[in-house]
């Protein structure tokens, strides 16, 4: 921050300026306090609505969540349960980016447009839950099943977010190298996807967003390990506190998958870009 | 377009009039769902699938279910699918409107006070983010299977959609407009309504949107978890059965369900209700705020509608 700037720090600074930089500090301060002011309030709350208002049995606060978390690490299936998750999840939502991509990038061709239109539409209105139980009828537990279902969900978001930004290609340029004959694979090659990264990078965080909790559906129903299958067990015998563990253990994995690791890689995939790295 | 430029497109040779008609957009668009039941036909076909069956037989299915002569009677219930389909909207609606007005106040709130975004924003992220499948299954154990837990699990849904949207809405809204309406004294009720509500009307759409069609799912995946009546609960029941005619047709009857809203209903709303924009041309600043999508929306339009014209 400091070796960004263009003046000498120190005596050079205006009043202004320090006035401004000081409020800025106050009022981070002051964003800061309240945000974890919100973290006490909402997580006192809980614990308190815990034992008063519901039995503990049914709403099992933070303090036991957290306790129950070792327990289930000492039990050695965690690693396993997230693998197998994380597995369907790379898969299924693996095929279904690039079959999304590809349709994304079909609709340059007005023809395959108004081919795909409907089906994209019907993706992403219709609720996952229907995809889930009619892959598992169609293919019972085989992983064509749940494989149909993450694709069915996902390819739409995909496909809506390059198909935006081939919306806003360039269209000079493009007519530039059409005209000057280079062929079509170069120009996908040297225009298209150059510009297209930052729309794909939007389409891998919303479909993965999306497609875990698609994933963990589908292992409600049709699986022997997993988020999911967990989840169903666990809810069933009535252990809560499991439940809960379970579920934000994996939450606060996907959060950090989502919001951390690809915008890590997103920002250094973006390193050459001034205008991006400057932000 | 009136300049009179040549396109390459006039100058494409004539072709005969089938290749001309398979060329057409809406011939592309028709043949959609005639691949889709082809492929389902392929599939019932090729699968050794005792239970699996072809399209025709789901839309037996769906026929007489909408015509009241199901082949099995709903369990214990005796109900038919517009009673379930009727709880089920019953509770979609309630949903919403708790949604919209709790996430307006919250999201308001949000918007005008830094210290009660930083306050709510991380929990409300959080909320966002969690599967409807883990509201479903724990509303269902605490509030039984009736009315309250497929309700809850619906605002949840929905409501953090509400607040982010109504907080960008009060982000967004025009500040040199409201200090020259000041500045030219104009009353307090008519600043609100000239200029507060018009500039909050796009991201409050946006929210009803979220809200409707968000909730529907979360409150789909809460039926089937988490209670003894409504949509969900009649897909899961199919599903038991081992119908799959039952499980494909109820799944049709949601997705029918949801392209309507969002087609019919919401389109015509937002045409409705955005219908001001166009001719707001005297207003040049206020138009400003909204050139973004109209111009992308409209031209977008033209080019199909003239695309149609030269094919068909």
């Amino acid at each position: 921050m400091v070796t960004t700037q263009e003046k000498p720090q120190g005596a050079d600074r205006s009043a202004e300026e320090e006035r401004l930089l000081a409020e800025q500090r106050r009022e981070n301060r002051n964003k800061w306090i309240w945000r974890i002011t919100g973290y006490v309030v909402v997580l006192a709350v809980w614990e308190f609505l815990s034992g008063l208002i519901l039995e503990e049995a049914l709403l099992p606060g933070p303090i036991r969540i957290f306790q129950t978390f070792p327990d289930i690490w000492e039990g050695g299936t965690l690693l396993d349960n997230f693998g197998a998750t994380l597995t369907r999840i790379g898969i299924g939502f693996g095929l279904s980016f690039i079959a999304g991509a590809a349709i994304g990038l079909f609709t340059q061709n007005r023809w395959l447009d108004s081919f795909f239109r409907d089906a994209v539409v019907v993706s992403l209105t219709s609720p996952g839950l229907v995809w889930a139980l009619t892959g598992l009828i169609i293919w019972g537990f085989r992983p064509l099943g749940w494989i149909f279902a993450i694709f069915m969900t996902t390819f739409a978001l995909v496909s809506v977010n390059i198909s935006e930004g081939i919306r806003a290609l360039p269209k000079d340029l493009l007519d530039m190298s059409k005209a000057f004959g280079v062929s079509a694979f170069d120009r996908q090659r040297h225009i298209v996807i150059p510009h297209l990264a930052p729309y794909i990078f939007t389409a891998v965080r919303f479909g993965f967003s999306i497609a875990w909790k698609v994933t963990v559906l589908t292992e409600v129903f049709s699986s022997n390990k997993g988020i999911g299958f967990q989840l169903r067990v666990t809810s069933q015998v009535f252990q809560l506190d499991e439940f809960f563990t379970w579920v934000l253990s994996f939450f606060v994995f996907a959060l950090f998958l989502e919001k951390v690791v690809l915008q890590k890689f997103e920002d250094r995939f973006f390193r050459w870009r001034p205008e991006v790295s400057a932000a | 377009m009136t300049t009179g430029v040549i396109t390459p497109k006039t100058i494409i040779p004539k072709s005969g009039p089938l290749a001309q008609l398979l060329k057409a957009s809406l011939t592309a668009r028709l043949l959609m769902p005639v691949f889709v039941i082809f492929i389902w036909y392929v599939i019932y076909w090729t699968l050794d699938s005792r239970i699996f069956v072809p399209p025709h037989e789901v839309a037996q299915f769906m026929w007489a279910e909408l015509t009241l002569n199901t082949l099995l009677k709903y369990g214990s219930v005796k109900s038919n699918v517009y009673e379930m389909f009727g709880i089920t909207i019953f509770r979609l609606l309630t949903g919403f409107t708790v949604s919209m007005v709790l996430g307006t106040v919250i999201g308001l709130a949000m918007g005008l006070s830094k210290s009660v975004n930083a306050f709510f924003h991380d929990w409300v992220m959080a909320i966002l983010a969690m599967p409807a499948l883990v509201w479903g299954l724990f509303l269902g154990l605490v509030f039984g299977f009736g009315h309250q837990a497929p309700i809850y699990a619906c605002i949840l849904a929905g409501i953090p959609f509400v607040i982010v949207n109504v907080r960008e809405g009060v982000r967004n809204t025009p500040r040199e407009l409201f200090d020259m309406a000041r500045a030219f004294g104009v009353p307090q009720q008519q600043i609100t309504r000239n200029v507060l509500l018009p500039s909050l009307m796009p991201f409050f759409f946006a929210a009803v949107r979220y809200a409707f069609s968000i909730g529907w799912k979360g409150l789909v995946i809460a039926e089937v978890f988490g209670s003894a009546s409504g949509m969900g609960w009649t897909i899961k029941f199919w599903y038991d059965a081992h119908r799959t005619q039952g499980v494909i047709g109820t799944g049709l009857f949601f997705v029918i369900f949801a392209l309507v809203l969002e087609k019919v209903v919401f389109e015509r709303f937002a045409k409705r209700a955005f219908k001001w924009r166009p001719q707001a041309g005297d207003i040049d600043v206020v138009e400003e705020q909204f050139l973004f999508d109209p111009t992308i929306e409209g031209a977008g339009e033209a080019e199909y509608v003239s695309e149609e014209g030269i094919n068909g």
